[in-house]
């Protein structure tokens, strides 16, 4: 068990600055995402973390050693690769034990570990086999195994679910949450797939160009982003940003005039001159509600008369396009809102649902 | 067309098979063929002997009888006389008794074994070595030492030759039977170790480095990581580059007629059959049968080394 503190890590390969400065502070038994883009630097910040590449500058701190210098081999930390990296000549068990036998783990315990952790991750008829012989999934689960076996202070995943195809990706995704549940070590875990993200994290920390935009609570990132980028990255269809104007009483959207007094947390000076402040605004697809099925009050604000240009059905969801501001923007509702296209429709937003951001920074007001 | 196998077609192929291994083989059943044919049968072009003669082969392997040699009785008057000292004696009798017109095969055999074999091993520990620093670490001249590698190739041996055993000399090695050995030794290593580092190279480069990371998550060091996995996975290769500088060593003529010309009993197996080609005793099924107890271990080697060398080793380790 361990807690982990990044003081100002800076990773640069030559000229190229990759992770330009993360301080981050995991608490023993958290589960921490690492979530972005790829390039963003959160597999490097990953791989400093296990010691397979060495920060250019700034301390890595696990429990309450340094461990900049520190081999990977002595800082006690298993680790799920993306690739899996099963040991192609060694069967599944010999996989999974590998790193008991090198540390002299009597024999019963290992027998013991091994039942526990092939019952769990129904790999007991695979034992004998080699990684050749086994399916994707089955070699993701050899390699969970191999890392959970170990029972070591700190579980690294860098994107392990991938290669996976997206049933399977699902199912593990929860096996990992089950497992994280049941021995509660310090996780960190690198995906690009916010969804992933959203369901196990603790605490996710979205990373931007080698900076964290923002880390918080799952909910946090979702309904408080920091800035367009996180607002943007996390949640799925991704937010609609939408060019407006802000007055002293009000905001204008396209012809829509919204109440500034509801708007949340504006941080604006409160006296703005005529012409008004060019910013974005941000409203997540989720937030639309079909008025016909929503009751209006004070905090809400109908939008009206919208002309559909496409409905995507997803099932349960359908997802419509429309023109806001000479932009393209995306509402969700579900099927109870039947709708043809061409058809006009009067959507309904919470105000406070409604997020400003800067339009120069891109960062929240 | 496509893939459309005609009789005409087939039986061309065969044929051109067949004239192909033939034409590589048939050397190979000449050797064999004269080595066991009695004299009386080798003016016979056909290659079955009329009947086996295993004489050659038992004599160069030592399993016929030594002859027993008669000391002219002039010698032996000699060697009568008592004022003569025993050690002269004796010295003045193994003139006539020794069998050295006898071939010591298996002697020539062992100096050939340890020569090829110790450098090949050598070779090969250096060429881990040297394989893995060039394909998976970076340092500084990286890129130019691994381009140099095979430059060594680029000059042929006779050219060294003379200033290799220049050098030997000015060092004093060459003056000496170690330090001749030693050289030998020295050379066989620095001629396979260039091709054995090129191969092994290319090879851990397509062993994914994750599978060394992941070893070292397991924790491992990384000389442990090297053991424990990349070796295991680069078993047929290991194979291979060993059987290659195992090859160079056994049939290398050149360098072994400088370096060992003064010294008899460390001729390896090429400088001997050499010798018995221009010697008193170069007899067709002798000279055959010393050949083809030459080709035997390579062969042996071969067939031993190819259960080592199925591929798709690394198959399963990575995705993606």
């Amino acid at each position: 068990m361990a807690a982990i503190k990044l003081k100002n890590i800076i990773k640069s390969f030559g000229d190229t600055a990759v992770v330009k400065g993360i301080d981050l502070n995991i608490e023993d038994g958290e589960f921490v995402v690492l979530v972005g883009p790829s390039g963003c630097g959160k597999s490097t910040t990953l791989r400093m973390i296990a010691g397979l590449e060495q920060a250019t500058s700034g301390d890595i701190i696990i429990g309450d050693r340094v461990v900049n210098d520190v081999e990977p081999q002595h800082r006690n930390i298993a680790m799920v690769f993306q690739n899996y990296a099963l040991y192609p000549h060694k069967s599944v068990k010999e996989n999974i034990i590998f790193a008991l036998r090198r540390l002299k783990v009597d024999n019963e315990e290992i027998e013991r570990r091994l039942t526990e952790v092939s019952e769990m991750l129904q790999l007991e008829a695979l034992l004998d086999r080699k990684p050749a012989d086994l399916s994707g999934g089955q070699r993701q689960r050899v390699a969970m195994g191999r890392a959970i076996i170990r029972e070591a202070d700190l579980f690294l995943f860098d994107e392990p679910l991938s290669n996976l195809d997206s049933k399977l990706r699902s199912h593990m995704r929860t096996e990992i949450g089950k497992i994280h549940n049941k021995f509660g070590r310090t996780s960190v875990y690198v995906t690009h797939d916010q969804v992933e993200a959203m369901t196990l994290a603790d605490k996710v920390v979205v990373l931007h160009d080698g900076y964290i935009a923002q880390a918080g609570t799952p909910m946090e990132v979702y309904l408080n982003p920091a800035n367009v980028f996180v607002a943007q990255f996390i949640g799925s269809p991704s937010m609609n940003i939408i060019e407006g104007t802000l007055f002293n009483d009000y905001l204008q959207v396209d012809n829509y005039r919204l109440p500034r007094k509801q708007l949340s947390n504006v941080a604006l000076q409160t006296v703005i001159d005529q012409q008004g402040i060019p910013v974005k605004v941000g409203i997540r697809p989720d937030f639309f509600n079909d008025s016909r099925l929503f009751p209006e009050t004070d905090n809400t604000f109908k939008f009206t008369r919208l002309q559909i240009d496409l409905i995507e059905p997803m099932g349960f969801d359908k997802e419509i396009l429309f023109n806001l501001a000479e932009g393209a923007v995306k509402a969700r509702l579900d099927l109870r809102s039947e709708l043809q296209r061409d058809q006009q429709i009067d959507l309904v937003v919470e105000l406070s649902r409604v997020l400003l951001f800067d339009n120069e920074t891109d960062q929240r007001l | 067309m496509l893939g459309k196998k005609t009789i005409k077609g087939r039986i061309g192929f065969a044929i051109a098979i067949l004239l192909l291994v033939s034409f590589s083989l048939l050397p190979f059943a000449q050797i064999l063929s004269t080595s066991l044919k009695h004299q009386y049968d080798w003016g016979n072009p056909s290659l079955i002997p009329q009947s086996i003669n295993l004489d050659a082969y038992k004599e160069l392997l030592g399993l016929t009888e030594a002859e027993k040699v008669e000391i002219p009785a002039a010698i032996q008057k000699i060697l009568n006389n008592p004022k003569l000292s025993a050690d002269k004696k004796q010295a003045i009798a193994a003139k006539y008794t020794a069998n050295d017109n006898l071939f010591p095969f298996g002697k020539y055999m062992l100096n050939s074994v340890i020569f090829s074999v110790g450098a090949a091993s050598f070779s090969l520990v250096f060429s881990v070595m040297g394989a893995y620093s060039i394909s998976r670490l970076r340092f500084k001249g990286q890129v130019v030492i691994q381009r140099s590698i095979l430059f060594v190739y680029m000059v042929g041996g006779v050219l060294l030759m003379v200033p290799l055993y220049q050098m030997a000399m000015n060092v004093g090695l060459a003056s000496s039977l170690w330090g001749s050995a030693f050289c030998l030794f020295l050379i066989y290593i620095v001629q396979t170790l260039p091709v054995g580092m090129y191969m092994l190279g290319n090879y851990f480069r397509g062993i994914p480095f994750a599978l060394e990371e992941a070893a070292m998550m397991d924790g491992c060091s990384r000389k442990e990581a090297i053991i424990k996995v990349v070796l295991p996975l680069s078993l047929p290769m290991l194979a291979t580059v060993f059987i290659y500088c195992f090859i160079i060593g056994w049939n290398e003529y050149l360098f072994a007629s400088v370096f060992l010309k003064q010294y008899p009993e460390f001729h390896t197996l090429p400088l001997a059959l050499q010798e018995l080609f221009v010697s008193k005793n170069a007899i067709w099924d002798r000279i055959m049968a010393a050949s083809m107890l030459t080709l035997a271990p390579i062969v042996i080697c071969f067939l031993f080394a190819s259960r080592f060398m199925k591929g798709g080793k690394t198959d399963g380790g990575v995705k993606g």
